[in-house]
């Protein structure tokens, strides 16, 4: 019925004139957005432009300071996440909110389980959630524990709970982000399904070929504002990205010839033993990184990359095998050592490793060398200089926040805080630099940015080491592609001569060259 | 607009949320004494009215005259009350510091016991003859500090090396302190009573070892037992203040405790700042106690340390209700003492038993855990938003930690996928 009086009114969710600040910045300035019934409609914007906040409006986890949230044409106030969940409002949020512990099909229940009679109606939910899972394609293992599974099929987790509470405004906010090449497809085609059983999806992306593959509409918000809503089908990559950054983007990286000199890092035979399994994760990996180039370590995710990237800076102990940096013998080194020698790391793990989330911006700028004598003198440290430098960085690199260096990091968005340990590793001016996913949850205009100084620092004559489990990353940004495939280098190629499917091949060790080489 | 940035600051949202918690505390404890004033037959209402002005104000309180009380300034009482304030300020920047740097210290109980071990085997074993009984006190007030300082550094030690949680790690100190001390000196042979007392104590004013007053005496003249300890007390934090805040040392500390991982990966030794926390911290409450028992008008008890000694405890709700700031710590651990006094005025001038203040206290420290609510509910009051405090962490790109377990899983997607 509700159906029948809705169907008229094209709009499920009308988002109007929204507005909702934060200290020293409004996150949202008048963004008006609507959502039409049945529709995939993807949400573009910069880093810090506002579209997670604007979400967590329209989930009651913030109080916009103006404007009003209409549901099938009637104003609706969403005080919290339950106000939500009764309007049939589902989030997933970027990071899981998933018990660990228990069993993939108690995740799902949790919350939702009494309102079946009173009592735990297990048999009845299992075959609710079977049905589901079959119905959109969402492969699951119901007893497993949600520690034992893929990200990918926490976030199939994650989508069932919201059908599973017969939610029918679903939002996604980067879903992506953390996913393999293979899982997003997956995604994609799941939202696909969504769509054709009538169900309306907020998507949030930095990907434009995803939003270009999936979405109907797109609305582009940039510093808080609506720049303007238009249809996928009318507009292309490049207008999207000019539309955001409000210039013209550079979405291929462009670079010159490279140029390797010297031998700066040299790695024979490393072993790094595994956490989890009795096999090691990484196995006898050699490599040479020169003067002027940019290698990449391409595969998927969990063949080892984590663990070889550790165990060369320091964070975990490898079993055999010698690391050279700029001529020393680093194997047995501390972290600062090793940093100190000659070494800058962007880390994968941005909130574990790479920002002190309750420091502020200015001290997470200075945590690799707050100690120079730049910065401290007889242990004090120099504050004047710390709040010079910071604000250089912000400026140089565009981090953007409400407090410039004073803000928490924890309050800055994704981006930016991705943003902001780049520019620390970047500006320490090392001869190696090992960058873990330079870009990941960055805009294209960040993207760019990061990627032109990558290949600047290799034209000064750094040696880059990059890590990126983004195919077209990796074909674009490096000289030189290793593929590394259950802990081991399993190829050798050049980014010019090959294609992205041989490359998958090496990633999905179909194919690997000590035995095919020569054969070929 | 200017009012409104005032109630908006950090800090003014952290001192009126504590000046809150204890207004409530004091309102509680009000009526708990009007409540039992009116129950009990042998108190009434009157003397009901009497309790509640000595809980308000028995700092201040100068005795009764017929039956009725005088207010006004009382040296001994402010005197006192600062004595009294000395160690407890110093457990509280004990907890304060471990506090601040991603600890939680409820082992200062042990480490005041190690302290007070050493302060007082040195200030009374040494010959006061041979050496000057000053350099005396200095020797024992570092070797009070020093021995918190071990103390405290094992729970550390077992968190940094064995990830045994500090918390019962300090608990299991604690015992074995108390324990360890009382068979130490049952066999010391370190005996000096006092004519009247039937117990056997420790006194160091025995062997000539006290606080100099440094003139606190002429300013509180009638008070017996203040003396410098105060000075050096509000010295400390000071200097606590200034090591978290300014060096590079308290960066390296705090970088530790807010997120280990990050720290270990600016090259920060993280096992070596933990330690160093807790050892830091051990120090605070073992100067503590040495400075209370140096102090030469103090007696201990062994017999009674089959317990723990409250100076550990009591030094949780200083820092608790100082925001664990050290220099408000040095006004939190006041105002307990304050309450101290006005027990004793309570018990002596009416008929309540004095151990009502520790409900009072224990109401505030109750209160003092919800100040952050307080302080939220402050912040919505004056303005609506509050940074440094998102409600979705955008963890988001994030989390690969744990993902490596996926291997094989991740690997068998991929081969899937391009097969
Ligand atoms: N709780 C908060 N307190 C203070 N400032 C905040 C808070 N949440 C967001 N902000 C600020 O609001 C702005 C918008 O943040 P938001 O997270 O919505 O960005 P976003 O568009 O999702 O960016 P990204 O693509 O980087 O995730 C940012 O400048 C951020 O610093
Ligand atoms: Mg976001």
């Amino acid at each position: 019925m509700e159906q029948a009086s809705a169907g008229a009114y094209p709009y499920v969710i009308e988002m109007l004139h929204i507005t909702k600040e934060f200290p020293g910045i409004k996150a949202n300035d008048d963004i008006t957005l609507q959502l039409k019934r049945g529709e995939i409609h993807a949400l573009l914007g910069e880093n810090g432009a506002g579209k997670s906040t604007l979400m967590s409006v329209l989930f009651g986890l913030y109080q916009p300071e103006q404007g009003e949230i209409r549901k099938d044409g009637k104003v609706v106030r969403i005080k919290d996440p339950n106000d939500a969940t009764a309007l049939n409002i589902g989030m997933v949020h970027q990071h899981f909110k998933l018990i660990e512990v228990f069993s993939v099909l108690d995740n799902i229940i949790l919350g939702a389980e009494d309102t079946k009679l009173g009592f735990l109606q297990k048999k009845e939910a299992r075959k609710k959630v079977k049905a589901l899972s079959e119905k959109y394609g969402l492969r699951i293992d119901m007893d497993a524990k949600v520690e034992d599974i893929t990200v990918g099929m926490q976030q199939r987790v994650e989508i069932l709970k919201m059908l599973y509470r017969d939610n029918d405004i679903l939002i996604f906010d980067e879903p992506t982000a953390v996913l393999t090449p293979q899982e997003i497809e997956e995604l994609m085609q799941i939202m696909r399904n969504l769509k054709a059983e009538g169900k309306s999806i907020l998507f949030i992306s930095h990907k434009l070929n995803e939003i270009m593959e999936v979405s109907d509409r797109v609305t582009v918000l940039r510093k808080g504002r609506c720049v303007g809503t238009v249809d996928t089908s009318s507009t292309t990559k490049e207008k999207l990205s000019e539309m955001m950054v409000g210039r013209p983007v550079q979405l291929v990286v462009e670079k010159g010839e490279a140029h390797p000199s010297d031998v700066v890092l040299k790695i024979e035979g490393l072993s790094v033993p595994s956490k989890i399994h009795k096999n090691d994760a990484v196995r006898n990996v050699s490599l040479e990184v020169r003067k002027g180039e940019i290698v990449c370590i391409a595969g998927i995710d969990g063949n080892g990359q984590t663990e070889f990237v550790h165990a060369l800076t320091g964070l975990e102990k490898a079993s055999a095998g010698r690391i050279t940096l700029c001529g020393k013998d680093i194997t047995h080194a501390s972290i600062r050592k090793r940093s100190l020698t000659g070494m800058s790391h962007i880390p994968e793990d941005r909130h574990k490793h790479g920002m002190v989330l309750d420091f502020t911006l200015e001290q997470n700028l200075v945590l690799q060398r707050y100690f120079e004598p730049q910065f401290q003198n007889h242990g004090f440290i120099k504050f004047n200089a710390v709040r010079e430098y910071a604000d250089k960085l912000i400026e140089r690199f565009d981090v953007r926040s409400g407090q410039g260096p004073v803000t928490k990091a924890r309050s800055m968005s994704g981006g930016n805080q991705q943003k902001a340990i780049v520019a620390r590793e970047l500006d320490r001016n090392m001869p190696l630099v090992v960058a873990v996913q330079p870009t990941r949850g960055l805009d294209v205009g960040a993207i760019e940015y990061i990627h032109s100084q990558l290949v600047a620092q290799r034209d000064e004559g750094k040696a880059v080491l990059l890590v990126s489990l983004e195919l077209e990353e990796v074909m674009n940004l490096s000289d030189r592609i290793l593929v590394m495939y259950e802990g081991e280098i399993v190829g050798e190629l050049d980014p010019k001569k090959t294609t992205t499917q041989e490359l998958g091949l090496y990633m999905a060790g179909a194919k690997r060259q000590d035995k095919e080489a020569k054969a070929e | 607009m200017k009012t409104r940035s005032f109630f908006n600051k950090d800090g003014t949202k952290s001192v009126l949320s504590t000046l809150i918690s204890i207004l409530i505390g004091l309102i509680a404890g009000a009526l708990i004494i009007l409540i039992v004033g009116l129950v009990d037959d042998k108190l009434g209402l009157k003397e009901a009215w009497k309790g509640i002005r000595l809980i308000f104000f028995g700092l201040f309180s100068k005795g009764q005259q017929a039956g009725r009380l005088v207010f006004g300034f009382n040296s001994t009482n402010i005197g006192d009350m600062l004595f009294r304030a000395v160690p407890i300020i110093m457990t509280g920047l004990s907890v304060s510091l471990a506090y601040k740097t991603g600890l939680f210290n409820i082992g200062a109980s042990g480490q005041y016991l190690a302290g007070t071990t050493a302060a007082l085997f040195i200030a009374l074993k040494m010959n006061t003859a041979v050496v000057a009984p000053w350099i005396v006190w200095i020797l024992a007030f570092f070797g009070g500090m020093l021995a918190g300082a071990f103390w405290g550094a094992i729970p550390g030690m077992l968190k940094a090396f064995l990830n045994i949680n500090e918390v019962l790690a300090c608990i299991m100190t604690n015992w074995l302190a108390a324990n360890i001390v009382t068979w130490v000196f049952e066999g010391s042979g370190l005996q000096c009573t006092e004519g009247t007392k039937t117990q056997v104590i420790w006194k160091t004013s025995h062997n000539g070892v006290a606080t100099a007053k440094m003139g606190l005496d002429k300013l509180f003249p009638e008070s017996q037992q203040v003396d410098g300890g105060i000075i050096v007390v509000i010295l400390i934090a000071i200097l606590i203040y200034i090591l978290l805040t300014k060096t590079t040392l308290g960066f390296e500390l705090k970088a530790c405790g807010a997120n280990r991982h990050s720290a270990r990966y600016a090259g920060i030794k993280d096992k070596r700042s933990i330690v160093l926390s807790m050892a830091i911290a051990g120090a605070l409450a073992g100067a503590g106690a040495a400075l209370y028992y140096l102090s030469g008008s103090t007696e201990f008890h062994w017999q009674t340390y089959l317990s723990l000694p409250g100076e550990g405890f009591t030094g949780i709700a200083v820092a608790l209700l100082g925001a664990c700031n050290p220099i408000a710590n040095i006004f939190t651990g006041m105002f307990l003492s304050t309450l101290d006094v006005a027990g004793s005025k309570l018990s002596f001038f009416t008929e309540y038993n004095e151990y009502i203040t520790d409900v009072i206290i224990a109401v505030i420290v109750y209160l003092s855990a919800f100040s952050l609510l307080i302080k939220t509910w402050l912040t919505k009051k004056f303005k609506k938003s509050d940074d440094g405090f998102r409600k979705i962490p955008d963890v988001a790109y994030t989390s690969k930690s744990g993902q490596g377990d996926k291997l094989p899983n991740a690997a068998a997607a991929g081969k899937e996928g391009n097969a």
